[in-house]
């Protein structure tokens, strides 16, 4: 019987590649972007939102989940596997606290995520996880804030900010250029913003944000509250143009 | 003791002149101690037929699940409702599945079938159907609810005669028996409704 | 010797539980917590075999709020009691069956209105005004019999519950010394001290 044989759709090329692995980076690069910002005592998550259909009913499209009341989980590639993969991390959450009676921290749940994650490209008849996500949070008893990311190959890893999706490149290198240490809430979120306008043209409807305190509680921003730092946000951009033309004028 | 009379129970199905009518009590209790005075265990199974449970509580809620389960997949499959003769034989083959740890409660059925003919059924715990043509009584207190069928009940009475007949069957049985009573249900179906009434009840 | 009352009031559910955890004649402890919030809600009092209690307890309680985060939406105190029967019924039949006495008391913030459940180790449950478990059960039951009505406030519950635990220090051969009082209503799961 053909059952017991080809099972295994991930194994490696000649050249030591995982084919399967690198596709599902390819479908998180084709992801909408979702970014992660850590600031002083805050951490943020925004991500793009695709526009929703004009009959569609937008809250049942969703980017950022619970895992449990202190983690939150933002992810970008094949929405139906983050589904699957918010699911057993949901249950795990409440596993850890059924047999240890402890919240499971950040740092926990991102390695069970990656160790499914990383189960799913060494099993038979499976394939890996469409998927990245970014994961923030705080510990139990613990005022840093965390941020986590994990990949379809099963790796994960702590940030001070990073972008997963389309065009993330480009958001991280801004990341990179404009992080700082210690930035206050409202900093956060606005640098969030501002890396995302990076590559979502169409402003403020199409991104969603949430803000998570040290008091382990998550807000979701709402659209008007985004829409008023997009504007500050251009305001600003303006005011540096004219900065920028006005030496010159004077110079001709 | 038997398991089955741990909880208390009393019901009664009566045939009529094209009609049926099945009455319960409403006691839950714990042994000698009544917990509850609002206790189903009369259930529809269709617009025209009802299950009466009698029996270890537990699984007269398990069962109540159950049969709504299959009740409904049987709807889907058929794309009609089911007859209570079909239904007494599913209840039986549920219980008799169970032979060797069965499930503690002695069923009652009572319905109109699609030519409005009436039909009624007792089961004993394993699912052994007795479909008689006058009347049929479950629980812990079916000696006197047989003793108060067996004087009051005639054969084809109209709906309203055996609501009267059924409804003081049950409530002078009951008082001979200290677990069942707390207050009871009747419902007596008609080809055109059926017609549900609570009686109130001797409460000691 | 354990005991877990309930009474539904007009927009609460007040409910108590003795705090002493014994093991056969001994008292071990005497400030033990005979419950578990289920969500913000809904409260759920154990008594029973020790060990399975507060195992199921926390299973139940776990279980509970996987389904608020995993749906966005809290169980109804129909739903959590429904759920925690059924988990009862099939322990029952199975090699070594969970042993607890349950009573949920919840708030339904859809309807707005109190609601409590008893619920035995055989997977029995049943919607109640009130109700009670163990021994003091007994003492209780005919108490709140006579005493109970539906518009109940806060402070005629406290009276009740009040009545009830003289009763039970008057009659009761068991000395139980202290117990646990808390009250459920739209504001979420408070305890208090009559």
């Amino acid at each position: 019987m053909a059952g017991s044989y080809d099972r295994a759709l991930t194994v490696f090329s000649p050249d030591g590649h995982l084919f399967q692995v690198e596709y599902a980076l390819e479908a998180v690069r084709k992801g909408t972007c979702a970014v992660g910002v850590r600031g002083n005592d805050c951490v943020v998550l925004g991500v793009e939102k695709k526009s929703v259909l004009k009959l569609q009913d937008p809250r049942t499209v969703r980017k950022i989940v619970m895992l449990d009341d202190h983690v939150c989980m933002a992810f970008a590639g094949l929405n139906a596997d983050a589904r699957v993969l918010v699911n057993k991390a949901r249950i795990e959450c409440q596993s850890h606290r059924l047999t240890v009676e402890d919240p499971v921290t950040i740092e926990y749940i991102t390695r069970y995520i990656a160790g499914v994650q990383q189960k799913y490209t060494q099993s038979g008849g499976v394939r890996p996880f469409g998927i990245s996500t970014l994961i923030i949070g705080f510990d139990p008893n613990d005022e840093i804030p965390r941020l986590y990311q994990t990949d379809p190959s099963g790796i994960y890893s702590a940030w001070k900010a990073n972008a997963i999706g389309r065009s993330s490149k480009t958001v991280r290198e801004f990341l990179e250029k404009n992080y700082k240490e210690g930035l206050s809430k409202d900093e956060t979120i606005k640098l969030t913003v501002k890396s995302l306008l990076e590559v979502v043209q169409t402003g403020a409807k199409n991104i969603e944000i949430a803000l998570m305190t040290a008091d382990s509680v998550i807000k979701n921003l709402e659209i008007e509250e985004v829409e008023a730092i997009v504007s500050e946000i251009e305001k600003e951009k303006e005011a540096e143009a004219e900065k920028k033309k006005k030496p010159t004028a004077s110079t001709s | 003791m038997s398991i089955l009379e741990y909880n208390g129970a009393a019901i009664v199905a009566m045939m009529g002149k094209n009609c049926v009518a099945i009455a319960a009590d409403k006691r839950l209790g714990v042994q000698l101690m009544t917990v509850s005075t609002n206790f189903q265990k009369i259930f529809p199974a269709t617009e025209k037929c009802y299950i009466g449970l009698a029996g270890l509580a537990t699984d007269v809620q398990t069962l109540t699940e159950r049969f709504r389960l299959k009740i409904n997949m049987y709807k889907l499959r058929e794309e009609r409702e089911i007859e209570p003769r079909t239904l007494s034989h599913l209840v039986s083959t549920t219980l008799y599945e169970k032979r060797f740890s069965p499930y503690f409660v002695e069923p009652v059925i009572a319905g109109l079938d699609k030519n409005n003919q009436p039909f009624i059924c007792g089961m004993d715990l394993i699912g052994c159907r007795d479909v008689p043509r006058d009347f049929v009584v479950s629980g812990t207190a079916s000696e006197s609810l047989l003793g108060m069928c067996e004087s009051l009940w005639e054969p084809d009475l109209e709906p309203e005669d055996l609501f009267e007949t059924i409804s003081q069957t049950v409530l002078n049985a009951v008082d001979r028996d200290c677990l069942s009573g707390w207050g009871a249900v009747v419902h007596v179906i008609t080809p055109e409704r059926v017609i549900t009434r609570n009686l109130k009840a001797r409460m000691d | 010797m354990e005991f877990l009352i309930g009474i539904t009031g007009k927009d609460f559910v007040l409910t108590a539980s003795d705090t002493s955890a014994a093991r056969s004649i001994t008292v071990m402890k005497s400030n033990e917590d005979k419950s578990c919030d289920l969500n913000k809600h809904n409260i759920m009092l154990y008594a029973g075999e020790a060990g399975d209690t507060v195992n199921f307890a926390e299973y139940i309680q776990r279980n509970v709020r996987l389904y608020g985060i995993r749906n966005g939406i809290e169980l109804t105190p129909k739903a959590a009691a429904t759920f925690t029967r059924k988990e009862l019924a099939t322990s029952l039949r199975s090699r070594h069956p969970y042993q607890v006495f349950l009573l949920i008391a919840g708030y339904d913030i859809t309807t707005s209105s109190p609601h409590l459940y008893w619920i035995d180790y055989l997977g029995s449950s049943a919607e109640v005004p009130f109700a009670a478990h163990g021994y003091g059960a007994y003492y209780c039951l005919s108490i709140l019999d006579r005493y109970h009505h539906p518009n109940l406030t806060l402070d005629e519950a406290k009276g009740l519950i009040k009545k009830c635990i003289d009763e039970l220090n008057n009659r009761f051969i068991v000395n139980l010394s202290d117990f646990k009082i808390k009250v459920t209503d739209q504001d979420g799961i408070r305890e208090i001290t009559i």
